[in-house]
């Protein structure tokens, strides 16, 4: 057992946790913040635990929680701002971004970091950026259509607000 | 896939406290934790319980890319995206951006490592392959105190093994300057940026008049791991890049290799895997060493 601290969506977590516990489970089970999702049984390959550890996208599947004593996480709860979503959550919406939402949480927490570094994309490099998040429902097409609405949604807010 | 129980969790701050961990439990007992892109699939699956994980995170000389006169030094914990975003990589080590721009994906971009990836040495992986064709110098500390150098030829030993020592921790990647150098690889895999079932990585250095006085080639996805292609480097050498004899070393190579059949490619594909990507990788490695991208 470990003694950690974390700080989730800027609030401070500090838990005795086993050093085998899984991030993913740490977020979920003690955190209770279950909008973080385990899709292939922990094997690193369906992005859906996705979440930001100090901004950059990691799935959390792939990390023990002890690694996060000390960082900054933030999930898909930490996106809005009360009822005000991102606008990347808001394209998702408007251009049918989801259909079960399983794999969503994951999806919006890699492509949020991804419009930080590249805020005009091509649509070959969405996609590129979407490889490590698997959806099995919208064939990935309304997805591209949400990021591409979403990264002229920044420019436009980014002009409007000087 | 869940671990085992682990009963000690420790994050040093200096090499030196890593590998005084190490020393304190049987040999494989203690691992290193880099970016866990490998090591905690085999943790999950059980293939590996080590009793203590020495999580590198926190150790500041293990980070960093650093560009001089006398070559690029890459600190064993420098993660993909860090090689990705390095702008002053020399032409002569591009290979290493073709290669860590492709792995996985961006999460596994994020937190995968160069001394992970080479420490690991699986069969289908992108920067061994590189490392080896780049002639890289591997830097090894061990518990005692005593610091090693090994030629990346003599460190890889085959698939998930190296000549690494139970006490050792690699610290850095070294390689030296070259000028009129290129290097590029690529590799195929049944999915965009998947596992390569095959990759290729040539480096070539050329003379004044543009002729190549020195190639290094080597293989990724075959059952015997990274390895190098010295048949077809002895083709190379003297040529200006000409696609004939470009085209005239991979067929060579293909022909030598021992290329296996498996569920993702069987053994006449990988040759022609071979042969396809070795003219591309190579017309690319000579336009670099001739400054043309
Ligand atoms: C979805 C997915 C896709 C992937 N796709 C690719 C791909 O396309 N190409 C590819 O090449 N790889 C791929 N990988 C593997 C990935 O590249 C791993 O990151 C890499 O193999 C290991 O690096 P790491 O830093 O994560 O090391 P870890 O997993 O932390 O460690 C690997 C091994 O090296 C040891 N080690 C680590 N650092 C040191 C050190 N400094 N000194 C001594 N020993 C050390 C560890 O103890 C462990 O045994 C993929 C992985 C995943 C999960
Ligand atoms: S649960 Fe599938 S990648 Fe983590
Ligand atoms: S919306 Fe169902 S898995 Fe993506």
């Amino acid at each position: 057992m470990k003694t950690i601290q974390v700080t989730i969506n800027g609030e401070l977590y500090q838990e005795t946790v086993p050093i085998r516990m899984l991030l993913v489970d740490f977020i979920r089970e003690r955190c209770g913040l279950t909008g973080t999702h385990v899709a292939c049984t922990y094997e690193g390959v369906c992005g859906a635990c996705t979440v930001q550890l100090d901004g950059e996208a990691i799935k959390s599947c792939m990390l023990l929680a002890v690694q996060a004593d000390g960082h900054r996480i933030t999930t898909v709860e930490g996106l809005a701002n009360g009822s005000d979503l991102t606008p990347l959550q808001t394209a998702f919406k408007a251009h049918h971004g989801l259909q079960c939402g399983f794999c969503t949480p994951g999806i919006l927490m890699n492509m949020t970091e991804f419009l930080e570094k590249n805020p005009e994309p091509t649509d070959d490099e969405i996609r590129y950026g979407l490889i490590g998040n698997l959806c099995r429902c919208t064939g990935y097409v309304h997805i591209v259509d949400a990021v591409r609405a979403a990264s002229k949604v920044a420019k436009q807010g980014g002009q409007d607000g000087g | 896939m869940y671990p085992a129980v682990i009963e000690e969790y420790v994050r040093p701050t200096t090499v030196e406290d890593a590998v005084d961990v190490l020393g304190r439990y049987p040999g494989g007992e203690a691992i290193f934790l880099a970016g866990g892109q490998s090591v905690m699939q085999a943790i999950k699956s059980r293939m590996m319980r080590p009793r203590c994980v020495i999580d590198l995170q926190d150790i500041s000389s293990l980070k960093g890319i650093a560009v001089n006169a006398d070559g690029i030094r890459l600190g064993a914990m420098v993660r993909y995206v860090d090689i990705v975003r390095c702008a002053e990589l020399p032409p002569a080590y591009a290979a290493l951006r073709d290669a860590a721009q492709h792995v996985g994906d961006r999460q596994v971009r994020n937190r995968g490592t160069i001394g992970g990836s080479c420490c690991w040495n699986y069969l289908a992986s992108c920067l061994p392959a590189t490392v080896l064709a780049l002639g890289g110098t591997m830097m090894l500390l061990r518990q005692d105190g005593h610091r090693r150098e090994m030629a990346v030829d003599d460190f890889l030993i085959g698939p998930l093994e190296t000549a690494r020592g139970d006490d050792e921790i690699l610290t850095a990647i070294h390689f030296k300057a070259a000028t009129r150098t290129g290097s590029a690889y690529q590799k195929w895999g049944l999915l965009k940026d998947a596992l390569p079932v095959v990759g290729v990585c040539v480096k070539v250095s050329l003379d004044g008049d543009g002729r190549c006085i020195a190639a290094r080639i080597s293989l990724s996805g075959l059952a015997a791991g990274a390895q190098r292609a010295p048949g077809g480097e002895i083709v190379l050498v003297g040529s200006a890049g000409e696609t004939g004899i470009i085209e005239k070393a991979f067929a060579m190579i293909a022909e030598q290799v021992d290329a296996q059949s498996d569920q993702w490619a069987n053994s006449a594909y990988r040759q022609q895997l071979i042969r396809t990507l070795g003219r591309e990788v190579a017309t690319r490695a000579f336009g670099r060493a001739r400054g043309e991208s």
